[in-house]
């Protein structure tokens, strides 16, 4: 009868009783234990985030900067600064282009809100200038100024980090771009980019 | 049960044991390679050009021209109802802005696309040539809008208020109803739902309070 064809033609073998050591069995649930063991750490590295390998090149790093408002004049030790003390009220960053130079002591508290702010030296190239403005004009939480002390042709300045580069069209840019507004440096997460101070 | 254990030595791998042992196999395979490609589904937010992470990102900008605007009629006007309603949704928009932004920080997805917005709904060019500014968003408000209503007071302020804010209400709703259509997420889902939903709502209020002053 073909109920009993497999149980009748062939004897039953029992792992635990069987006299030989069945080498073939262990060597493949091994292999297979392996390759679940090797699943479950690519998973657990893929959900891990990757920091580190985004770095962009030429970053300045300035940490442990003070956050303390005043009206009096800030002596920075970055140009353009990068952060420290800053007027009560910030210079408004809602993609924001001026054509003239900004109060540092303002524009810093903007990036206290988590803005970055383009600089470029006076007299740089006007399709230069446009090409900044055109990712300004892109990206909320960004304002630009021209900064005539600058010893680059263009600054970019996030609370604590900084990028200066000479081509407004270096990739770097909108990595920086990217990477920093409203980045994880951002010392006062959700402060607005308006309501503040709307002209240079 | 019915039959015996046999020791006697097997010559041969018996069938049934190599069938249930490739099956167990196939079962941890499976598991194994279920783990290692779920992060990798659900990390498809993380991407920056994601429909999630584009209308969390494009509709902070949104929100945030309308808090700005909501805080601004709340200076140049004395009438409760206008002022009411402005604080409801600056209060409410701020809010909203604060959940998008941990959703971006959760995804690990940048809080801004330097390529322009809109993008995930089609708008807009690729590349840098055409970058398109926030203000080419749908709904928002002109520069010149903008200053027009801060030079404004009492009932015409009230009324350009009202008309700006009901343009910009509707691409809000348009906005929220294009994600819907682009995501599975249900928390974002959710919050889009409830942004079509109280903006449409607000549209009908405003509406019926730029009646109101425009008729006067």
């Amino acid at each position: 009868m073909p109920t009993n064809e497999r149980g009748a033609n062939r004897p039953r073998t029992n792992a635990l009783t069987e006299r030989r050591t069945p080498w073939g069995g262990i060597g493949f649930f091994t292999a297979v234990g392996l390759v679940a063991v090797a699943a479950v750490v690519f998973a657990f590295l893929q959900t891990r985030p990757s920091q580190a390998d985004d770095d962009i090149k030429g970053v300045v790093v300035h940490d442990g900067l003070s956050r303390n408002h005043t009206t009096d004049p800030v002596d920075y030790p970055d140009s353009p600064p990068m952060g420290g003390d800053h007027d009560p009220t910030w210079q408004n960053c809602d993609a924001r282009v001026y054509d003239a130079p900004l109060r540092n002591e303002n524009a810093v508290h903007a990036l206290e809100h988590g803005a970055v702010w383009v600089t470029y030296r006076p007299g740089l190239a006007a399709d230069q200038v446009a090409a900044l403005a055109r990712r300004v004009r892109a990206v909320d939480y960004s304002l630009m100024s021209p900064y005539p002390s600058l010893d680059a042709p263009i600054a970019l300045s996030a609370w604590g980090r900084q990028l200066k580069v000479q081509d407004a069209n270096d990739s770097r840019i909108d990595a920086f771009l990217a990477k920093y507004v409203k980045g994880p440096q951002t010392p006062e997460p959700g402060a607005p980019c308006t309501g503040g101070k709307d002209t240079p | 049960m019915t039959e015996p254990v046999v020791t006697r030595p097997v010559v041969t791998r018996p069938a049934r044991g190599r069938r249930a042992a490739v099956l167990l196999a196939a079962l941890v395979l499976g598991v194994a390679a279920a783990l290692a490609v779920l992060p990798l589904l659900r990390s498809g937010h993380a991407d920056a050009d994601s429909p999630e992470a584009g209308f969390a990102r494009d509709m902070s900008t949104h929100h945030a021209q309308a808090v700005r605007m909501a805080m601004d009629i709340r200076d140049r006007t004395g009438d409760q109802a206008v002022r009411t309603l402005a604080y409801d949704i600056a209060t409410t928009q701020s809010q909203q802005i604060g959940m998008m932004t941990a959703w971006l920080d959760e995804w690990g997805a940048p809080k801004t696309d330097p390529r322009g917005p809109m993008r995930w709904m089609g708008h807009a060019g690729h590349g840098g040539a055409q970058a398109a500014g926030a203000e080419s968003m749908p709904g928002m408000a002109t520069p010149a809008q903008l200053r027009a209503l801060d030079a404004a007071s009492g009932r015409a302020a009230e009324v350009l208020f009202l008309r700006l804010m009901i343009t910009h209400h509707r691409a809000g709703v348009e906005m929220a109803k294009a994600v819907l259509t682009r995501t599975g997420d249900e928390q974002v889902q959710r919050l889009a739902r409830s942004m079509a939903a109280a903006q449409q709502s607000e549209i009908t209020l405003m509406e019926g309070m730029l009646a109101e002053r425009s008729a006067a």
